[in-house]
């Protein structure tokens, strides 16, 4: 299959401290690729730097074969990419559904947002229930499926999801991956997906690559991972 | 602001603008007057405070910007009425958006000092480039002519100044309901989370803080109109100040808040002319009790949907 996304030896920073230093990776088209590692390991770097938000000083980003270079967020979201930013960065004092419409920004297709609204609350039947209350009044589960709803609102090609079980149980945490599985096969979502929870994320995943202080440190089938246990015991903590 | 409040906002500003000058001294159409251009003044720092969330402590500025432009356009340059709130209106936009860059760099506490020493700044300006603004000594303001008509009397002035008024408030409630204004209080809420959703965040924080002092300065040229005199005293650090407290007072982030706390605090303010002494305390008072009773101010709720 061919690579949707590639990072070619890329490196970034804030200042002067360098917080990922030339990470290549390749994320195949219909693929899901893990991003495994400790907390600062570089994970959420890797995922800005794809996303527009910091510019890499070394390497490049090619989505597609073009290179992202110089291009702002609201670009890369229009070229398919969307993320999910950890922290659940929803906008607490609108509603589900304002949130939902808002994912949509760069979109001017109305009927069309609104169908794929109603996509959504299938997929996330909750999301309905809680329609015209503020997102900020959710429980912490509720506001991960509505900032995943909310991501792929634009449509996207390849979804970036950045710690989706931070903080959750672990039933919901299933019944998230279970969710974000589904999207994968029905909606052919490729998937990048950032996890401390390496087991989730190696189970779900084909591929997988684990950062440690912003460098490449193993990366190849999530199965052969999984099953080494050097690789284990060093850096997933299992 | 719902559609409905804003027909009623609009009959009441047409009916007013008939019917005020016909029935009520010079004394009241000029307080008239003067709370539509406090309405105006609210509305551009409920963009950039109230939507966008980003602080200006530099609000009096851009009005005074916007007096000295439309002023000096109708006295030096002869210009009707229309081009000379235009003119103010854009000269302050683009101080606005320079101001904005700021905003690129810094937020919170340090975006509002910043602001407020640019508002400082040019206080100063005012008050010492002489030959332009007439420093100390003020500016007289030539009479606004419409249409080739000069406009002499607060009466004249109202039914100009509840139009355009209507037409910013028309504005600012549609850009509220539009893709721009979700924009906008996306990136109040997070900067972030705006990015993640494909936001431009500098753009939006650029826009915000241009249109507020487009606004602001066309505030200042509806000033003009009734206006015969301006002094820098009245473009300070309590003038924006008067601002902020309406549109909190009336429910930051909700456009019917804003005109509420305009049109109140702006007669409060003129009523405690009477009690000079007290003013200061009777402001403080107000805001204490509206903070510690209705935090989300007294208008906003009217407002919502």
């Amino acid at each position: 299959m061919a690579d949707l996304l590639e990072l070619a030896d890329v490196s970034a920073g804030y200042g002067r401290i360098e917080a990922l230093s030339g990470v290549s990776l390749r994320v195949p088209e219909g693929g899901i690729v893990a991003l495994l590692g400790a907390n600062g390991a570089g994970k959420t770097t890797t995922l800005n730097v794809i996303s527009g938000i910091v510019a890499p000083t070394r390497g490049e980003v090619r989505f597609r074969g073009r290179s992202l270079r110089g291009l702002g967020s609201d670009a890369i979201v229009a070229a398919g990419i969307s993320q999910v930013p950890e922290g659940r960065e929803i906008f607490r004092d609108m509603s589900v559904h304002e949130n939902l419409v808002i994912g949509a920004h760069g979109r001017r297709d109305k009927a069309g947002i609104a169908r794929d609204i109603e996509v959504m609350t299938g997929y996330f039947p909750i999301l309905a229930k809680r329609f015209r209350q503020m997102a900020g009044t959710m429980s912490g589960g509720e506001q991960q499926m509505l900032l995943i709803a909310r991501a792929l609102m634009a449509r996207p090609h390849l979804l970036l999801l950045d710690e989706p079980s931070l903080g959750l149980s672990p039933l919901l945490v299933q019944q998230i991956f279970d969710i974000i599985v589904r999207l994968h096969r029905e909606e052919k979502l490729t998937l990048l997906i950032v996890e401390q929870n390496a087991a989730v994320a190696l189970a779900v995943s084909d591929h997988a690559t684990i950062l440690e202080n912003g460098e490449v440190v193993a990366q190849g089938p999530s199965a052969a991972l999984a099953a080494d246990d050097s690789l284990r015991a060093a850096y997933l903590g299992a | 602001m719902s559609a409905r409040t804003l027909a009623a906002v609009a009959v009441l500003l047409v009916g007013l603008g008939v019917a005020l000058p016909a029935l009520a001294t010079g004394y009241v159409v000029y307080i008239g007057n003067l709370l539509l251009v406090f309405v105006v003044l609210s509305l551009g720092l409920h963009v950039v405070i109230g939507e966008a969330g980003q602080f200006s402590l530099a609000h009096a500025a851009f009005y005074g910007i916007g007096i000295y432009t439309a002023a000096l356009g109708a006295g030096v340059l002869g210009l009707p009425f229309w081009a000379a709130l235009l003119a103010g209106g854009l000269l302050a936009a683009l101080c606005g958006l320079a101001i904005g860059v700021l905003s690129l760099r810094m937020r919170d506490i340090y975006l509002a000092l910043s602001t407020f020493a640019f508002g400082e700044a040019m206080q100063w300006v005012f008050l010492n480039w002489t030959s332009v603004t007439g420093g100390p000594n003020g500016l007289a303001i030539p009479p606004t002519s419409v249409f080739g008509h000069p406009i002499l009397s607060d009466k004249a002035a109202f039914p100009l100044v509840a139009g355009v008024t209507l037409v910013f408030v028309a504005l600012v409630a549609g850009l509220h309901a539009s893709g721009l204004g979700r924009a906008f209080r996306a990136v109040r809420e997070s900067e972030v989370a705006a990015a993640a959703v494909g936001i431009d965040v500098r753009r939006t924080k650029l826009l915000a803080f241009t249109l507020s002092a487009f606004l602001a300065g066309a505030a200042g040229g509806l000033f003009t109109t009734f206006s015969t005199f301006i002094h820098p005293d009245s473009l300070g650090f309590q003038t924006t100040i008067l601002v902020l407290t309406m549109i909190v007072v009336g429910g930051v982030g909700s456009v019917t808040g804003a005109l509420g706390g305009a049109v109140v605090f702006g007669l409060v303010s003129e009523l405690l002319r009477q009690v000079p002494s007290y003013q200061e305390m009777i402001y403080g008072g107000i805001l204490i009790l509206v903070m510690m009773y209705a935090p989300r101010g007294v208008f906003a709720r009217l407002g919502r949907r």
